[in-house]
């Protein structure tokens, strides 16, 4: 079943389109990563949804139309920067969203503690680190256990002990049977997390699908010996090799998906190659997305 | 509208500032009439002091005082709810917790709706306090002269906390909402009714500038003397009738509120 169905959605600011014609669908169930260099147009896409922008063409709608404009009450979300009252402290504030959401009796304590803020409750929300903040934010979307999550940049300004402690948080709570979209230019999260994948660049969406279709399968190989330039001319005879790469200390080849490294060994032997180094590994997000943003 | 409500004030019980300004508004709206007693030379037609306590007449100096005090302190509280969720940007927060825009503004309507009741009650209480302390030999068609004093008095509340709101709404910076809410009531829409008197249309229309009608809905009642009209050469009465203030004013809130909804229900945020 689609939770969203995103249909031509386009927005500008002045001159600048930020979102051309975006049309999407995610469905329940999936970790969706939308993924895009920065100013691509994640966070307009995501305002849109939300209603915090408005559309200049285009359409959209959540769970069929079946909550009218109150949709949001099933959505845990954030949005670029953590916003709180800053003279309330942690329950208080996380009181107010409870409120709005229709939600009684929310166990603080325990929602505190799965963000590891239960020793800073007390403090007013002014005193918080910004790693802190994120945490809070991330406690607050939980509030009324929604269908859809969705986080926008999560670790976006964190030192890396806070990236470690919210990446945790996420990986835990993604994957339980909700729906979550993640906004992202950190591929190393996404491929983590996600299920799902959508490349955007300057407000197009460049390809999307299962993170396992945008990874074709082809694997990786880095090999070294010490005859480097014997290897060079024993690799360009091969059919299977699609691309080969020199680095400093070995050859970084892409290799047809019909063969398995095992096979990839034999032939090097046959050839009279003996590696000294050997390592294969699947393509990463990383290298597909840069071809594919780089392509575009 | 009690979830509404209820979520105002879980946001605000806590803002000092706030709290300050309520308490100063309770505090100067009734306190401050005490200060006649210290007036020692009176004008000629009045032989005492004693009407600003005296039911039905202390109605109208509360009710003036309130007005001051109201147009201040409440509309002052009126901005603040406003541009304080803009500069936290909780407001955004509210609306992608499940807020709709259109909840999120009767939000604050119902908020200044409240808190406009509040004063007129406490208008009410310390009113029937000071009369019934200070009126002696009182008959109880005394106590109001039949003037609608308590109608009046929200609906004038109501008026200046709806300019302040839209204010905020329009201008949404802390500074500058409040600075431009102050200068409008005390020097702008003054000096626009002067300039329009004295230049353009010495008519009594000009009367229904919205924080004069407001402010004729409970005008210092020294105004009834003619020695007391400031201004020589107007062709029209100073003062508007009750039911005309009352009306331009209940047009211009509902054109406030509209115009603040329609805004903040179009624009990005």
């Amino acid at each position: 079943m689609a939770v969203l169905e995103i249909n031509n959605l386009s927005k500008s600011y002045g001159k600048n389109k930020a979102l051309d014609s975006l049309s999407m669908t995610i469905e329940a169930g999936n970790v969706y990563g939308i993924l895009g260099p920065n100013g691509s147009g994640k966070t307009t896409t995501l305002a849109l949804i939300l209603d915090i922008l408005k559309a200049d063409s285009g359409s959209y709608s959540w769970f069929g139309d079946k909550m009218g404009d109150h949709f949001r009450l099933k959505i845990g979300s954030i949005l670029e920067t953590p916003n709180f009252y800053p003279y309330m402290n942690a329950p208080q504030n996380l009181e107010i969203v409870a409120q709005i959401k229709n939600v009684d009796n929310v166990d603080y304590d325990a929602l505190l503690e799965t963000v590891n803020l239960a020793h800073r409750k007390r403090s007013p929300f002014r005193t918080y680190s910004l790693g802190m903040k994120q945490r809070l934010a991330i406690a607050a979307t939980l509030i009324g256990d929604p269908d859809v999550l969705i986080f926008d940049e999560p670790t976006n300004g964190l030192d890396p002990q806070g990236i470690a402690e919210v990446r945790s948080i996420l990986k835990r709570i993604s994957g339980q049977g909700n729906t979550v979209i993640m906004a992202s230019h950190i591929l190393d999260e996404v491929e983590k997390i996600c299920s799902h994948v959508a490349i955007i660049k300057k407000g197009k969406l460049l390809a999307t699908g299962p993170i396992g279709s945008i990874l074709n399968n082809d694997i990786t190989i880095e090999i070294a010996t010490s005859d480097i330039s014997q290897l060079k001319s024993v690799l360009s005879t091969k059919s299977f090799v699609k691309n080969m790469t020199e680095l400093p200390d070995w050859i970084e080849c892409i290799v047809d998906e019909q063969i398995d490294v095992t096979e990839f060994s034999k032939e090097m032997y046959n050839s009279g190659v003996v590696p000294t180094r050997l390592v294969a590994r699947k393509r990463r997000l990383e290298e597909e997305f840069l071809e594919i943003t780089n392509n575009a | 509208m009690i979830k509404l409500l209820k979520l105002e004030y879980t946001k605000f019980k806590n803002h000092s500032l706030i709290l300050i300004l309520l308490m100063l508004y309770a505090i100067f709206s009734t306190i401050t009439i005490f200060l006649g007693k210290e007036i020692k030379d009176l004008p000629d037609f009045l032989p005492s002091t004693a009407f600003l306590y005296k039911f039905p007449s202390t109605w109208d100096y509360l009710g003036f005082l309130g007005s001051m005090m109201s147009y201040f302190f409440l509309g002052l509280i009126a901005v603040f709810i406003v541009v304080n969720e803009i500069t936290y940007k909780t407001f955004r927060q509210s609306i992608i917790s499940g807020l709709t825009r259109k909840e999120f503004f009767l939000s604050k309507v119902y908020a200044i709706t409240a808190i406009s009741l509040a004063a007129t009650i406490w208008y009410f209480l310390s009113g029937m306090l000071i009369g019934l302390t200070h009126t002696t030999g009182l008959r109880m068609s005394d106590i109001f002269d039949g003037g609608w004093v308590l109608p009046r008095f929200f609906i004038m509340v109501m008026g200046y906390m709806s300019l302040g709101l839209l204010i905020g709404f329009l201008i949404r910076k802390p500074g500058i909402s409040l600075l431009f809410y102050l200068i409008w009531g005390f020097a702008l829409e003054p000096g626009i009714k002067w300039l329009l008197t004295y230049k353009v249309i010495n008519h009594g229309v000009v009367r229904l500038l919205p924080v004069n009608a407001m402010e004729d809905l409970m005008p210092l009642p020294f105004y009834r003397f003619a020695d007391f009209i400031p201004d020589q050469g107007l062709e029209f009465e100073f003062l508007l009738p009750y039911w005309q203030a009352g009306l331009a004013s209940v047009f211009w809130i509902a054109v406030f509120l509209l115009l603040g909804y329609r805004h903040f229900s179009t624009k990005d945020l």
